[in-house]
């Protein structure tokens, strides 16, 4: 007992003596740059069930550092990765943040791919005054209300989805009453909030609103609600496997003269969402929303994937892997804007002044006084199972609807 | 009117995807008292071998068909042969050899859900092509696809062909006998352990054939194992020990799941089988075909 | 193995409890936050070892009784400003309640039965903390604010530690009291046989409601501990998998040990943290990884690490002096 007590006693004097230690270089330069270097900590789910929106998009922005590192860096420092895998479990992202934080002494944090998850780690970073930069999380409950030092929704929030689907249904397809069919999550009520509002700002009427459980196996049922509820269009908010459920339904029973509009995060990858279908009568009349250029401009396309894989010649990229690049290009732009005079709350400033207008997105990346959503812009696009046709205009959320 | 007859319809299909998942889970409990929770995720591997089978060694459907039972059938026979004769050997208290078991397969359903998922191929929804395909069939105004009859014949003939089994076979009788009284089995001859894999791998084969049928309805991501959950109601309301119970049980919640829907809530569907867990445990513990739960073996 | 625990058990709680008040001055937030997740992690895998490895019940409704313990502190804090030492037993004997409530019928039914029931009782509990918007905030979390102790606001790992420490120090001071009261032997008794147990005057039924009624207290407890260092709370982080996560703490450890239990906690709680040095490429294993694990300790470990120890430890015991065993039930049977 007398020697563990010992043993113990010298540890905490060491701990104690290293922290006195660390303290006192944090007071010279801000934690994480040096004459020569920013450390950024990167993380998402690189492991688990959400493993798909978490090792691709890491992957691009990590490429996206590397490139900027080819070309010497920013302001004559280099940018050191330090990356963490946080499964999108609440209880681990917030051990990552820490541990980048306390431990590695990043500058900044950037990463995150779901929204649940980053708002376990708000309160810390505000208190730790941290900027934090998701990486690819719709964002809408970390977004809102703003905060001083959380930025995201590079690839738009759930309320811009909803938002430029209505839009389009109501002005475009001149739809007067307009169902809607969401998930039974945080994203499907800011989907579903903001669709609603827009509907009912232009002069629509929202005649069925139906929540489904993510992991639904049979959904019959809503689409018989939905087609009781004699619709001009659908709009629909769900995740991969029930938005093809939906798409096989809404054929089988007949109801293909009903425009189906469907936000982003149904059809990662267009073609496959054709294939899973597997009715072409089903797609005649679809629609979708996007947030890249990549499907109006191949050569970009062409080039991001090019790269990618050059980086990772081993892995063909998924189709999450360009929801990677805009936080990282904005993060680039940021320090290449601030100079070499790095501190956290400088950080904070400049990216508040964010406006990149990446040839990626399709629209600008902003940010603002009280605002922390990046992308308010996203194109509508036609697929009939085989080509993309981006349709005139873009459609852009006006910041209120669906709060 | 015809939403409730549309709804109930689909019901019935979908409620025999669950009611082969509960067969499965059904077929074990009996036999060796394992409770499976990696039942769920032996639908998945189904799926998933079906898939390469077609797309990567391009094999015509019907001997994918064939062979994904027989892949999976050997999964589920060394996972007894290897793992729970190991566990179960040992003379300790029943609770703990309850406990170990279901810790098992839990491990069990990690270990393939890890597995598949190493793949980035399967980071994607995928689809099986379905059993057969062409336009849907109107009943009046019900409407349903080929794969939806296709899985109500396949059902009827996997119910049939196992009332034979167990009835008609020596083999089938021999694997009564031991989910009976496996002390008694042995003492007249059986091979109890050579039986209890056998078990095992039978019901995996048919959980295998679940993930084929289910796979282009329910589509196919490392997580459609969840799908157990629906078995474990269907088999609870069927009474956990009778087969037929598990039909009836599955169709039994897959049309009350969508009734639920179409009255209630869609809200509503995910929490309906548990429910019906709860109230049926409660009101009726053996379950709507089951044997009484006093009567104890021996 | 009546009356009080050995002073040296007691000893190591006064060590504990030290430990929580030196340490944040110490340690890095991050090394901080660990420590309290496994302290509450003990905290909730005490209980459900009181269910599952003492009394033999295999039950899953354990994670919803850790939800209730979340929601209520949390909501009894923020709505009508019950500070955390009241709030906290509240919400725990809420869930306890809960407990009692769900074990009169629970306790008619055995093995499968019980444990499917359990579980449908947790997916509704779950179901519930996500459809409830107007109390829980439902599926988009509630923001929790900081507990109040003593008019001190408890807003981080560095203030929560010595808290957490000492409610962890008097839960396991309960754990020791009750294997060694007439009660905590009922329940091992009941384990063993429920035959045996009746005919020795043991109310079997009684026994199993007060264990089920206990153990859902401990993971009220468990709840409260989330709230002193946790800022969110998400109805997702209620589900299967946290389950999972603690039977696997308890199994891989020892069932029906405190030592096993601790042990486990402390492994399967330091393996994420510790496998973050792996490779970045492996990282994607760890799901199969988690599998592997599992089956291989259910095979080679029939009780759990802590066995294997324990067992070592009586090994060497017959060459050398007698070590002092920790006296706790399971052990007596000998494997």
């Amino acid at each position: 007992m007398t020697i563990g007590m010992k043993r113990l006693a010298g540890a905490l004097a060491l701990g104690i003596a290293a922290a006195g230690v660390a303290v006192t270089a944090k007071a010279q330069t801000p934690p994480g740059v040096t004459s020569n270097e920013i450390v950024i900590g990167l993380f998402g789910p690189l492991s688990g069930p959400l493993v798909a929106y978490g090792v691709d998009p890491l992957n691009a922005a990590k490429m996206v550092y590397d490139e900027v590192n080819a070309r010497g860096g920013i302001h004559g420092r280099r940018i050191r990765l330090v990356i963490e895998d946080d499964k999108c479990n609440g209880n681990e992202l917030v051990g990552v943040v820490k541990k980048l934080v306390t431990v590695d002494n990043v500058f900044i944090l950037h990463g995150g791919s779901c929204t649940a998850a980053i708002a376990a780690a708000q309160e810390y970073v505000l208190r730790e005054k941290v900027p934090f930069v998701m990486l690819n999380a719709a964002g809408d409950n970390a977004v809102f209300p703003a905060t001083r030092y959380m930025f995201g929704s590079f690839q738009g929030t759930q309320r811009v989805y909803g938002s430029a689907l209505a839009q389009f249904a109501v002005k475009d397809l001149k739809a007067k009453r307009v169902a809607i069919i969401v998930h039974d999550d945080d994203y499907g009520k800011a989907n579903l909030a903001a669709a609603k509002a827009v509907v009912e700002r232009l002069g629509g009427q929202v005649v069925a609103q139906e929540r489904i459980p993510p992991a639904i196996a049979d959904i019959t049922a809503p689409v018989l609600n939905l087609r009781a509820s004699k619709p001009d269009a659908i709009l629909s908010g769900a995740y991969p496997a029930p938005a093809v459920l939906l798409a096989q339904k809404y054929g089988e029973f007949g109801m293909t003269a009903i425009p189906l509009l469907q936000s982003t995060q149904g059809m990662p990858t267009p073609s496959v969402y054709a294939k899973n279908v597997g009715n072409p009568d089903a797609l005649k009349n679809l629609y979708h929303t996007w947030s890249f250029n990549d499907i109006a401009d191949e050569a970009l396309h062409k080039k991001w994937v090019d790269m990618y894989k050059k980086y990772y010649p081993d892995r063909e990229p998924g189709p999450f892997m360009v929801t990677g690049i805009p936080s990282a290009l904005a993060v680039v732009d940021t320090l290449q804007r601030m100079g070499r005079d790095l501190t956290r709350e400088k950080f904070v400033e400049a990216m508040e002044k964010l406006n990149l207008k990446s040839d990626v997105m399709t629209g600008p990346l902003q940010f603002g006084p009280g605002r922390r959503d990046a992308l308010r812009s996203v194109v509508v696009v036609k697929f009939d199972g085989k080509t993309q046709k981006v349709m005139p205009g873009i459609f852009a959320w006006n910041g209120k609807d669906g709060n | 009117m015809s939403l409730v007859l549309q709804g109930v319809a689909s019901g019935v299909v979908t409620g025999c995807v669950y009611a082969l998942v509960a067969l499965s889970l059904v077929i074990v409990y009996k036999a060796t008292d394992v409770v499976n929770f990696a039942g769920g995720e032996l639908v998945m591997i189904g799926a998933y071998l079906g898939l390469l089978l077609l797309l990567w060694f391009q094999l015509p459907y019907i001997a994918m068909f064939a062979l994904v039972p027989v892949a999976v059938f050997a999964v589920g026979a060394l996972f007894d042969r290897i793992t729970l004769r190991k566990v179960g050997g040992r003379a300790l208290a029943k609770h703990v050899d309850l406990v170990s078991f279901v810790v098992a397969t839990i491990g069990l359903s990690y270990l393939l859900k890890g597995a598949v998922r190493v793949v980035p191929f399967t980071e994607e929804v995928r689809r099986l092509p379905p059993l057969f395909s062409g336009p849907p069939v109107f009943i009046g105004d019900v409407v349903l696809q080929r794969q939806d009859l296709a899985i109500i014949a396949v059902t009827t003939m996997i119910m049939l062909a196992l009332w034979l089994f167990f009835e008609r076979t020596l083999l089938g009788k021999a694997l009564r006998a031991t989910s009976q009284n496996a002390r008694a089995a042995a003492l007249v001859g059986v091979p109890v352990s050579a039986m209890r894999m056998a078990v095992w791998g039978l019901a995996s084969a048919i959980a295998g054939i679940a993930g084929v049928l289910l796979a282009p309805k329910l589509l196919m991501t490392p997580d459609m194992g969840a799908v157990v959950m629906l078995a474990f109601a269907a088999a609870i309301i069927g009474g956990f020990s009778s087969l037929p119970g598990c039909v009836v049980g599955g169709i039994a919640l897959g049309v009350i799941q969508n009734l639920v829907g179409i009255f209630i809530s869609p809200q509503a569907i995910a929490v309906t089988p548990f429910f019906v867990i709860m109230l049926v445990l409660l009101f009726r513990p053996e379950g709507l075909f089951g044997e009484s739960l006093a009567l104890k073996k021996v | 193995m009546y009356g009080a625990p050995p002073p040296k058990q007691l000893a190591a709680l006064g060590l504990l409890v030290l430990a929580g008040f030196v340490l944040p001055h110490a340690l890095p937030d991050y090394f901080l936050y660990i420590g309290n997740l496994l302290m509450m992690y003990a905290v909730l895998a005490l209980g459900l070892d009181i269910l599952l490895g003492w009394t033999g019940q295999f039950a899953f409704a354990h994670i919803a009784f850790y939800g209730f313990g979340i929601y209520a502190t949390a909501l009894l804090n923020m709505r009508l400003g019950i500070p955390f030492v009241l709030g906290m037993p509240i919400a725990a004997a809420v869930a306890a309640l809960i407990g009692l409530l769900i074990a009169l019928p629970a306790t008619r039914l055995r093995t499968v039965y019980l444990a499917l029931a359990t579980y449908a009782f947790a997916e509704c509990a779950q179901w519930v903390f996500r459809t409830w918007d107007s109390v829980t905030r439902g599926p988009d979390g509630l923001r929790m604010s900081a507990p109040q102790i003593f008019g001190y606001m408890v807003g981080n790992d560095r203030d929560a530690m010595p808290v957490i420490a000492i409610i962890l120090a008097v839960m396991l001071g309960a754990t020791l009291y009750l294997v060694r009261s007439r009660l905590g032997r009922a329940f091992c008794a009941v384990r063993d046989s429920e035959h045996v147990a009746a005919a020795s005057g043991i109310d079997v039924k009684r026994t199993k409601v007060l264990a089920f009624t206990i153990s859902a207290f401990y993971a009220g407890v468990a709840g409260g501990v989330y709230t002193l260092f946790q800022s969110f709370v998400h109805p997702d982080g209620l589900g299967v998998w946290t389950l999972v996560l603690v039977l696997t703490m308890i199994v891989v450890g020892g069932s029906g040990t405190i030592g096993g239990v601790l042990l486990g906690v402390l492994l399967l709680g330091v393996l994420p943290e510790a496998l973050r040095a792996a490779p970045r490429g492996l990282l994607v294993w760890q799901e199969f990884a988690y599998g592997l694990i599992l089956i291989l300790a259910i095979m080679f470990m029939p009780r759990g690490l802590w066995g294997l120890v324990i067992y070592r430890l009586r090994r060497k015991a017959r060459r050398g002096p007698p070590p002092q065993a920790v006296p706790v039930p399971a052990l007596e049977r000998e494997p």
